[in-house]
């Protein structure tokens, strides 16, 4: 573990210029306040944990960074692009953001291999060898190469999350979200999609990522952000708020569920 | 805490065979057809009633029926309680053909096998471009087809325009079938072929621009052999028959699809206009009866057309019944569309897929498989429902039908025409059922 935290100390000095900027972010859902006044900067190559209580507004925080969600007030930028409701600002952010969802959606009616090239022929208009090369090379990153011609019907949930990522890293993002990577999956398969997860880390990738893994978070997080009823309850190292914990809700939280 | 020498080593215990339970065909049937008193009963009774129905059938159509006579009256005399095949036979080249002239009906035969065999190579999963072998039945078959059964001289009577068409679409036909035999014979197709030549001159998209020109040489020489054709011209009134009812069938099979498309995604579309114009088609085509708009079809639709535009009876007809299945398609889609969880969406999105892209390659692949019992059978119910097409007067298989029972020789044969009709449906439509279940038996491994 201290190895990995020495690896990574060149990586955080590195990182000054933001990568995303939030602003007062503030969402409702009808009349329910789901995001108050939510202000956070993660700089490059941070990795973010997100963690707290179900319904707490994390997913929703990291759904409103790349779009899937609309929000009502406030303003996020990312690498000092201010996000805007527009073609351009669409397409800037599915060019810099990749996401991981809780339920991998993957294509089903597409092979492995396909569902990792299919970005790359259609929207990058790649040569179709120079894609399979691309997906090839990030499956084996992730372990999955022999299973590209399967369809993810035939994966396990871990399988199909680690192909859900290379899918993601295909189109070359510069900032991953993931949205509890892990939440779906049997105990027995968690480990090997963390892997993956702590190897893109050391790659020096800017990861904003919502999860309930507090070892995860303690080995790898630059900072964690615990979060309760649409608020930014604490932010700060993992070792402060994880271990010591200012606020009495973000200590609840944590004896709840180490 | 145990340490591991200490934990007992788990061996999984051998597996054993099932129970003896070899069902041989006697044991199957005293375990489900005579297994109480009642079923025994329900048994007998069931069986009595299938020989009864099938002895009474065979007879009439089989051992008592007739099949040579030269008109009803003589069948009457030869076999009173059998079928009176011999009518039908009589009349069979109507059935098939309509009034058709029998001296150019080897046009028909020859459309028929030239719009199964452009299909043909879709059977072979290898090939390259499958899918645009299909769009191209689709989007030229039709030009030829028509060439080939209104005759007339090359281009004279329908226009240049159709000329150009027919040239590419023969062009296309048989560009795909020299590319598939290159491919059986493992060798490098056609636009493999000019590739380098092509790629000379144009930089990007090389590939389309290839397999373009391939296709042009081939048209132009298409066009020039097909020139030198001169068909006698058939008109429209005289197509009839099964050969009727298959292009009406198979125009609007063909078209409800992407007319259901358009209309299924109008109807979800956020933009008002398209949401409620596409409401209004689908709800007010299928309130309303196919009759009716067949009506309409032929009536009003000449009226809201410029008056020099002329339509004839078939075209208007073709109209009605792709807007009517196309209406009916849409729901089925819709219904597929709405099957397809969120993430799918969600995940295209975020890969940076747009509107069109996710719906080509993500939404509809998926939501067609889902939907194929549901879309099978309304290609079944559109192929029956072309027989009404014979209420306002062509002479389909329906209408040919009918009119035997009004030839001087047969009247009154109405039976066994209907009978055979339904014989002839039932295999028609059973084989599409069955194709359909292949279908998706293919299509499951991914699921």
């Amino acid at each position: 573990m201290s190895q990995f935290n020495e690896a990574r100390a060149t990586v955080s000095e590195a990182a000054s210029r933001p990568a995303i900027r939030i602003d007062g972010l503030n969402k409702w859902y009808g009349a329910h306040h789901v995001l108050r006044d939510v202000s956070l900067t993660i700089a490059e190559k941070e990795i973010m944990v997100v963690c707290g209580p179900s319904g707490s507004g994390k997913s929703t925080l990291i759904r409103c960074l790349n779009h899937l969600e609309e929000y009502q007030e406030g303003a996020i930028a990312v690498f000092g692009h201010e996000l805007q409701r527009d073609q351009k600002t669409e397409k800037f952010i599915h060019q810099t953001m990749g996401m991981v969802f809780q339920n991998f959606n993957l294509f089903p009616h597409l092979t492995v291999l396909e569902n990792c090239t299919l970005g790359l022929t259609w929207l990058r208009k790649k040569p179709e060898a120079e894609a399979r090369e691309i997906a090839m090379t990030l499956l084996e990153r992730v372990g999955i190469a022999q299973l590209a011609n399967r369809f993810p019907g035939q994966l396990s949930g871990g399988q199909q999350q680690r192909v859900a990522i290379s899918r993601s890293l295909a189109m070359d993002p510069k900032i991953m979200l993931f949205d509890e990577p892990t939440s779906a999956l049997d105990p027995e398969m968690v480990k090997e999609v963390l892997d993956v997860m702590v190897n893109l880390a050391q790659t020096g990738m800017t990861m904003v990522c919502v999860t309930h893994e507090m070892q995860f978070a303690r080995q790898v997080a630059d900072r964690v952000v615990f979060m309760e009823d649409g608020e930014i309850v604490e932010v700060g190292p993992p070792e402060q708020v994880l271990l010591n914990p200012q606020w009495d809700r973000t200590k609840a939280f944590l004896d709840h569920i180490l | 805490m145990n340490s591991d020498a200490q934990l007992k080593r788990f061996v999984p215990s051998p597996a054993r065979k099932p129970k003896d339970s070899e069902m041989t065909v006697l044991r199957w049937i005293r375990s489900r057809c005579f297994n109480s008193v009642g079923n025994s009963i329900l048994t007998l009774l069931v069986l009595g009633l299938v020989f009864y129905v099938l002895d009474y059938a065979l007879n009439w159509a089989v051992f008592d029926a007739v099949w040579h006579a030269s008109n009803r009256r003589e069948c009457m005399d030869i076999s009173p309680g059998g079928a009176c095949w011999a009518g039908v036979i009589d009349w069979f080249n109507g059935l098939m053909y309509g009034r058709y002239p029998i001296e150019e009906q080897w046009r028909v035969n020859l459309g028929v096998v030239l719009a199964v065999a452009w299909l043909l190579p879709l059977s072979c999963r290898s090939l390259a471009h499958r899918s645009l072998m299909l769009v191209s039945w689709i989007a030229l078959y039709p030009f030829l087809g028509a060439w080939l059964f209104l005759g007339g001289g090359f281009g004279a009577e329908t226009g240049p325009f159709h000329a150009i068409l027919t040239s590419l679409a023969a062009g296309f036909m048989a560009m795909c079938y020299v590319n598939w035999l290159l491919a059986m014979l493992k060798r490098p197709s056609l636009t493999d072929i000019i590739y380098p030549l092509v790629a000379r001159f144009v930089a990007r998209q090389t590939h389309i621009f290839s397999l373009l020109l391939v296709w042009l040489v081939f048209s132009g020489v298409a066009g020039g052999l097909l020139s030198q054709v001169a068909l006698a011209p058939v008109a429209i009134e005289r197509w009839g028959g099964l050969f009727l009812t298959l292009i009406i069938a198979s125009f609007a099979i063909t078209m409800s699809i992407p007319i259901g498309v358009l209309l299924a995604l109008g109807r979800r579309s956020k933009l008002p206009v398209i949401h409620w114009l596409c409401l209004l088609i689908i709800e007010l085509v299928r309130a309303v009866p196919l009759i009716t708009v067949l009506f309409m079809a032929v009536t009003l639709l000449p009226i809201f057309l410029p008056s020099d535009m002329e339509l004839n009876k078939l075209s208007q007809v073709l109209c009605a019944v792709c807007l009517f299945a196309g209406a009916y398609m849409a729901e089925n889609i819709r219904g597929g569309l709405q099957a397809i969880p969120r993430g799918q969406y969600e995940a295209a999105q975020t890969l940076g897929l747009g509107y069109w892209m996710t719906m080509l390659l993500i939404i509809l692949p998926q939501a067609l498989r889902l939907m194929i019992p549901n879309i099978m059978t309304s290609f079944i119910s559109i192929l029956k429902d072309t027989t009404l097409v014979s209420i306002i007067g062509l002479f389909d298989i329906m209408l040919m039908a009918r009119n035997i029972a009004n030839d001087k020789n047969w009247i009154g044969l109405h039976t066994e025409p209907l009978a055979m009709i339904s014989i002839l449906f039932f295999v028609m439509c059973y084989g599409m059922s069955q194709y359909s279940i292949n279908l998706e038996k293919r299509l499951k491994v991914d699921r």
